[in-house]
């Protein structure tokens, strides 16, 4: 047997893999999500933006390269179809109901961590996210018999004489926020829970050592550690509820009553449209106006969250 | 000794059955050695304990036996093969983990049957070699047990007849006591030898623990900072530490540096701040003025000796004691401020107890002592 | 004094939070209390006074049928996309776990994407494709879309059961003589196996209750969201209690298995199996 001449460097030493680092595996582990997510997400996104480019003839999409769709879309803004209305009723309801859910949640996700005893945590907790777990839609139905003019709250109310006439919230957009915030409150409860509940919980023993009195306590140290939290909600609620368009139809009633006026959100407004037209290069382009709105309420919200720090 | 050299010789005495050769292995991260030009040759039915401090990099060598990491440089041959670019799963050196990283869907039989289930197989073949290696392990008992129910000895050992089944000619072992309790430590450190000697297989046995590798190792690799210190067997390594490094981690060491005065045949005088010392010195001559070190080990320095003159004496008043069991460690301080130990078996009628604070006379026989030379790296110093 | 006043408020302060929490599990449980309740009693409108128990709106659901064949057509789709999105979930998650490589968490990312696009720009977009291949309109166009929504989840829930492994699990199986396929499928995936059923059983629900996307893709075969949407535009029926009874029931079931399977992964971060 012979051993061979070796030669050591004191230099930095090239690096040797081993034989399972470079495993041909990886690539056979990656390539399904890898070639799926790439043609039925990718592509169709790409698709997207281009089939609004297209135009209609004839009632059929022809390919092809033409502003007509955005053209259209635009000098309707604010007469006719009034897109632009319709957009500033999405981003008003999303935004309030997004901190109304923050708003309301917290204390909730508060209470669980700081109130209820450890061994009834879980258990409670599984049961705030149960409603996650049953059909949205379903829901808004039993909201809808709750809400009506003549349904369980109203009957309530009036038999407990609080009220005379009946509260209209459905066909408002305090309807399709009460239908949201359904939505949203186990998903928001479960993160302020989990952010909540990784409080260093020595700091806050600190905090009252040194006098602070329990409000104090909250808001300096708290509500600042909770801050990713916050954040995490908010952009989960924002995405969603511009995207929403259950809510908005069946409590809502398609164009809910709010502040700014009679207007129907955005998302519904596209569903509704594709469904009577089924016009497709039109609802891509208004698809993809969607689509910039969002990124330009991403891209602002990072920029907060950066500027912050 | 260069590699060529080595090379003839291996190829002049073709009976030297070395199972492992690991010749000059490094491994650096980006410029931070790891390892450094490390060469050992295991002889087929050896047990070879590897030892040092946490950081020293004996686990990372023992990795990079198994496959499981790299090196920058070297080659591992292993019964005349190179090994060095093998797969983990080809090279047949199974692992007993210091987690046991037992299988915890399967069960004791399961997890032991699992080398043998990955190649074509018979069940009743299988079946009889895991009959075969429960028995020598007493595991007969456990065989459909949930690993979860398992206490920490019967982990270790099924983890082992797990590893032996497939038949290795070394077995590597990686830290396998620390999750045991102590006194379960000792009763296997006999078992472990006694398997070890009946299979006549390799055993590489990594440990931090001065007392396992000792025990049971035909030789003790002393590693420290990447390099290997010393190899040698027990009794070598405890009475002639080769390195101040070594002389500090194994044992219980007086050490005391100073300057050659006066050379002898086979004796060296040394003036030390403690006094001045005599010392017998083996491998080189020392030169008049070098500087030195002379160990002394803890258990051959007596104390108090009007009748039993000793050539080396000392004076140092007693700051402390500390109960062994069956031995009492003192320790002392000298005039210069240094401190000695002293270790003594302790008979249940020592009337003359000794109180702190008074100055005692040490001594010790040349004979019992090494010589080092000069102190290369500050690891620790005792102070002067 | 100043102690007796701290536990006054500590003492208010316990109490406003349970009522809070009392309002908040109302809140949250009213709509399906209401749908159970209301789907076994006798008015059309439910509202109070209650009038009497019956189950003929349950037998309505079976005359009828239209529900129910969508029950039926989500009882079919929403397993098997559940399932595909978590085979495929699983391989990735693993390869994620085991190798690193440059633009690893890019990868990572780019993963996650599917789920933050809002289902409603997605349904948009697969009519789009599907329509040109002519895939839509049939059940199998809601598989197929459904996968790309349920892999996020699956990759981040196989992940974090991934994450807890110890590492030498896989090095000892390497060790032992296994090549990468045979730890793979013998050793990663038996311990994978709590994440994966977790994950399927949550891919499940999600795509149960999916109802945008599979309003543009399903077609002439709705599944069972789209068909209560078109059975909410029409009448108000008390069928849809029933159905919703029937639903939430199922959904209850999975609950219980995401519960014993899910939860210990997420709130205890490293643990034994």
């Amino acid at each position: 047997m012979v051993s061979k001449q070796l030669s050591l460097s004191t230099a930095p030493a090239p690096v040797r893999r081993l034989p399972q680092e470079t495993s041909f595996l990886k690539y056979l582990c990656l390539a399904p999500a890898v070639i799926y997510d790439s043609v039925f997400f990718l592509l169709p996104l790409i698709f997207l933006v281009w089939i609004g480019f297209w135009s209609v003839e004839n009632y059929r999409a022809v390919p092809g390269f033409s502003l007509a769709n955005y053209l259209d879309i635009f000098s309707q803004f604010f007469e006719r179809s009034r897109y632009a209305f319709a957009i500033a009723q999405s981003l008003w309801v999303a935004f309030s109901t997004t901190a109304l859910g923050i708003f309301l949640c917290y204390p909730f996700a508060m209470a669980l961590v700081f109130l209820v005893p450890e061994r009834l945590q879980r258990l409670l907790l599984v049961l705030s996210i149960t409603p996650f777990w049953t059909s949205y839609i379903l829901r808004l139905y039993a909201w809808q018999t709750i809400l009506n003019n003549n349904g369980l709250l109203n009957r309530l109310l009036m038999q407990l004489n609080w009220t005379k006439a009946p509260l209209q919230i459905m066909f408002t957009q305090w309807g399709t926020r009460l239908g949201l915030l359904h939505y949203l409150a186990p998903i928001i409860i479960l993160i302020l829970y989990l952010v909540l509940r990784n409080t260093d919980r020595t700091l806050l023993g600190a905090a009252r050592n040194l006098g602070a009195t329990q409000w104090q306590t909250f808001w300096r140290v708290i509500l600042p550690l909770s801050k990713s939290g916050i954040v995490y909600s908010a952009i989960f609620g924002l995405i969603i509820t511009l995207g929403d368009v259950l809510s908005g139809t069946i409590l809502g009633g398609g164009t809910g009553q709010s502040i700014l006026g009679k207007f129907p959100l955005f998302s519904s407004m596209i569903l509704n449209e594709y469904s009577a037209s089924t016009n497709l290069p039109r609802t891509s382009a208004l698809a993809t106006l969607l689509i910039g709105i969002m990124i330009v309420i991403l891209a602002a919200g990072f920029k907060l969250a950066r500027s912050e720090r | 000794m260069t590699k060529e050299a080595l090379a003839l010789l291996q190829e002049a005495s073709a009976e030297t059955a070395h199972d492992l050769q690991i010749c000059g292995v490094s491994k650096q991260y980006g410029t931070v050695p790891v390892l450094d030009t490390i060469d050992l040759q295991v002889k087929a039915g050896e047990f070879i304990a590897i030892m040092g401090p946490s950081g020293c990099g004996k686990t990372t060598l023992l990795r990079i036996l198994a496959g499981l990491e790299s090196m920058t440089a070297g080659e591992i041959w292993f019964q005349g093969k190179d090994i060095t670019h093998l797969p983990v799963h080809q090279r047949h050196t199974p692992m007993v983990w210091q987690s046991f990283a037992l299988f915890p869907h399967l069960n004791v039989e399961q997890n032991i049957a699992f080398g043998l289930t990955l190649r074509a197989h018979r069940k009743p073949e299988v079946q009889q070699k895991v009959r075969e290696v429960v028995a020598m392990l007493h595991l007969d008992p456990l065989l459909k047990r949930r690993i979860s129910q398992l206490s920490g000895g019967q982990k270790q050992r099924v983890a082992i007849a797990r590893a032996l089944i497939t038949e290795p000619k070394v077995l590597l072992l990686d830290e396998p006591m620390s999750a045991l309790d102590p006194h379960l430590r000792v009763r296997m450190q006999g078992e472990l030898k006694r398997l070890q000697q009946s299979l006549g297989i390799s055993f590489i046995y990594v440990t931090h623990n001065q007392n396992e590798a000792f025990s049971m190792a035909d030789r003790v690799v002393v590693m420290n900072q990447g390099r290997i210190e010393q190899v040698g067997t027990p009794a070598d390594i405890y009475s002639r530490p080769a390195t101040h490094f070594i002389a500090e981690f194994v044992g219980n060491n007086n050490l005391f540096d100073g300057e050659v005065i006066a050379l002898d045949q086979n004796r060296v005088t040394v003036h030390c701040p403690q006094g001045t010392l005599r010392s017998n010195w083996h491998d080189r001559c020392p030169q008049l003025g070098d500087r030195v070190t002379i160990v002394v080990p803890a258990d051959r320095v007596s104390l108090d000796s009007p009748d039993h003159p000793n050539e080396n004496k000392i004076t140092a008043t007693l700051r402390g004691l500390e109960f062994m069991g069956s031995q009492m460690i003192y320790f002392l301080e000298t005039d210069t401020g240094y401190e000695v130990r002293v270790i003594r078996q302790e008979t249940l009628d020592h009337s003359s107890a000794i109180s702190i604070n008074s100055r005692l006379q040490l001594g010790w026989r040349t004979q019992d002592t090494v010589l080092l030379g000069e102190r290369i790296e500050s690891g620790h110093n005792h102070g002067q | 004094m100043g102690a007796q006043r701290k536990s006054g408020l500590d003492l208010g302060l316990a109490i406003s939070g349970w009522i809070y929490l009392l309002l908040g599990f109302i809140f949250l449980m009213l709509p399906i209390v209401t749908l159970i309740a209301f789907s076994f009693e006798e008015a059309r409108f439910p509202t109070l006074p209650w009038t009497g128990w019956t189950l003929r709106w349950y037998q309505d659901l079976l005359t009828d049928g239209r529900l129910l064949q969508a029950l039926g057509r989500s009882l079919i789709v929403s397993p098997m996309a559940a399932a595909a999105a978590t085979a495929i979930g699983f391989l990735a998650a693993y390869a994620l776990n085991r190798f690193d490589f440059r633009g690893k968490n890019l990868l990572s990312a780019l993963f996650i994407v599917p789920i933050l696009v809002p289902p409603l720009i997605l349904g948009v977009a697969f009519l789009g494709l599907l329509s040109r291949l002519n895939l839509q309109g049939q059940l199998l166009s809601v598989f197929l879309t459904h996968i790309v929504i349920l892999m996020p989840t699956a990759i981040a829930l196989v992940g974090l059961r991934l994450a807890q492994m110890p590492k030498d699990l896989e090095e000892a199986a390497w060790n032992l003589g296994a090549n990468e396929w045979q730890a793979l499928h013998r050793v990663i995936l038996p311990w994978a196996m709590p994440g994966i059923a977790g994950a399927w059983l949550l891919a499940f629900t999600f795509s149960f209750d999916e109802f945008i996307i599979a309003w543009f893709v399903s077609g002439f075969e709705p599944t069972l969201p789209v068909s209560i949407y078109t059975f909410l535009g029409a009448n108000l029926n008390p069928s849809l209690n029933a159905i919703g009874t029937i639903v939430f029931s199922i959904s209850v079931l999975l609950l219980i298995g995401v519960e014993l399977l899910l939860l210990p992964l997420v709130l205890k971060p490293a643990s034994t199996p």
